[in-house]
């Protein structure tokens, strides 16, 4: 018991780093959550070309963000990049690195809840007189987006927990905070369990916005997928 | 006054021919139906004649223009046809209100308060105002088709097209349906309506055209065709439509 007490003296001495820590985690994964929405928005959108090679290269984009560690990545950019005499703030590496990514899932969840759609009402609102645009906008996306609320908000969670990684570019994110508390206060089991709590208490929170999200757009007699 | 003609329509898929030769004319006011088999062509005709497909050969002329020019507005030419379909193809993600004004003011640019008096007045058209709130999921098919109908009349088209309005509907709820078309007869309306469904055709009265493997085989009306036509494709459809009833 007296350990723990003493633990928690050790990390209110550290508080103001821990503190910053997690609000740059919090900052990290606010970004790249909007940003991987809209770029996953613009990937879609791209994917209903009816240009073959767009439809094409927006495959090719998904495939190979999906298909390659991030972790690769963020290392070509923040440590590649500097031989060719480009200098990035971890911050904008790892803004750019996860949002590639980021994007490329998210598209691929709303592809997916693409093919649920009724293609009737895509025709109906052609015939009305709308542009293509205006479909998307108008009918394909709001569609889209309900259908894709349980996939979209398992993404933020992972934009949470993944943005740790950002730790290995030098970002001072919360959990290599935590890392330099459990290295200077040689208490490692205590710190990264604290740690693990932290994500779970802020992922419940994630998981509670998105049901309260679902239930207030879920329409009558539609499920999402 | 002629509202819509074709002029040796023609169209293909993958070189495939789906419609060949079609001279059409819809006058001001006038209802014709277009029947015949599955696969023949029908839907293919109202989607090259509002221009959802191009058309591989001919003309159309819709109050003397020519929409079959490279230079014409289709989105504008589709904004003056209302279309009705099998399906009903309510958009599910907005109310019945919203469904009928969306077009109104994402298309028209007209004013909230004004686009909802407007599809309120079609509702109400439609017996349908009372569940101006309801998803389309919270409606019966008939309820559906008659929104729809809403929904296509408030943008105050040149023409509805129809395309099978009642065989998604049971002998009930298609009543409905002919029976909203007979009062849309009475308003005169233009329509062209594509239907499988003989009493349909019977019951709105009209111009039957029969349409078999993309060629306009017969015009006449609807008695003069069911009866004992002289051309056995005509019989022979006919008779087997009857038998599915
Ligand atoms: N997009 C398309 N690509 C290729 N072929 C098509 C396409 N749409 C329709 N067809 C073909 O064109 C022919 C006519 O189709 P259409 O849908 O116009 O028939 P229909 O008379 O409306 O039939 P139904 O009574 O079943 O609705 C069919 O042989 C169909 O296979
Ligand atoms: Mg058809």
């Amino acid at each position: 018991m007296n350990d723990w007490i003493a633990f928690f003296q050790q990390v209110m001495n550290f508080g103001p780093q821990i503190m910053a820590g997690l609000g740059n985690t919090l900052l990290l994964a606010a970004i790249i959550t909007v940003t991987g929405l809209v770029g996953g928005i613009v990937v879609f959108y791209l994917s209903l070309s009816h240009n073959r090679l767009c439809r094409k290269l927006t495959e090719g984009y998904i495939s190979f963000f999906i298909g390659t560690p991030l972790i690769a990545l963020l290392f070509l950019m923040y440590y590649g990049l500097p031989q060719w005499g480009v200098r990035l703030s971890p911050l904008l590496v790892a803004v750019i690195g996860f949002t590639m990514n980021v994007a490329a899932y998210n598209a691929r969840y709303l592809m997916t809840a693409y093919r649920g759609l009724d293609q009737d009402e895509l025709e109906a609102a052609r015939a009305q007189g709308f542009s293509s645009l205006q479909v998307f906008r108008l009918i394909t996306l709001p569609q889209v987006l309900r259908l894709s609320i349980p996939a979209l908000s398992n993404q933020v969670i992972l934009n949470l927990k993944d943005s740790s990684v950002a730790f290995l570019i030098q970002y001072t994110e919360f959990f290599a905070q935590v890392q330099d508390f459990a290295v200077r206060n040689f208490q490692f089991f205590k710190a990264y369990l604290m740690a693990g709590l932290v994500y779970l208490a802020l992922v419940s929170v994630i998981v509670i916005a998105s049901r309260w999200l679902e239930r207030r757009l879920i329409l009558p007699g539609v499920r999402p997928l | 006054m002629v509202l819509l003609q074709t002029r040796n329509l023609g169209m293909e898929y993958d070189g495939k021919p789906v419609l060949r030769g079609i001279d059409l004319d819809l006058a001001e006011g006038e209802l014709k139906v277009v029947m015949g088999p599955s696969g023949c062509g029908k839907s293919t005709l109202l989607r090259c004649l509002n221009r959802l497909v191009t058309p591989t050969s001919g003309q159309i002329i819709f109050r003397d223009e020519d929409v079959t020019r490279p230079d014409t507005d289709v989105r504008a030419l589709r904004q003056r046809i209302g279309f009705v379909f099998q399906n009903f193809a309510l958009y599910r993600h907005l109310s019945v209100l919203d469904n009928v004004t969306l077009g109104l003011r994402k298309l028209r640019g007209m004013p909230l308060g004004e686009a909802v008096e407007r599809a309120k007045h079609e509702l109400r058209r439609m017996d349908m105002v009372e569940h101006h709130h309801k998803y389309p999921a919270q409606l019966s098919g008939g309820q559906k088709q008659r929104v729809a109908i809403a929904r296509a009349l408030a943008m105050d088209p040149a023409v509805l097209f129809f395309d099978e309005p009642t065989s998604a509907l049971d002998p009930l709820m298609s009543r409905e349906i002919i029976n909203v078309i007979n009062q849309l007869r009475r308003d005169n309306v233009s329509m062209l309506c594509v239907t499988h469904d003989l009493f349909l055709a019977r019951s709105v009265g009209g111009r039957v055209l029969f349409l078999d493997q993309g060629v306009i085989h017969a015009e006449g009306d609807a008695e003069q065709l069911f009866g004992n036509h002289s051309d056995p494709r005509i019989r022979a459809f006919f008779s087997q439509e009857a038998g599915n009833q």
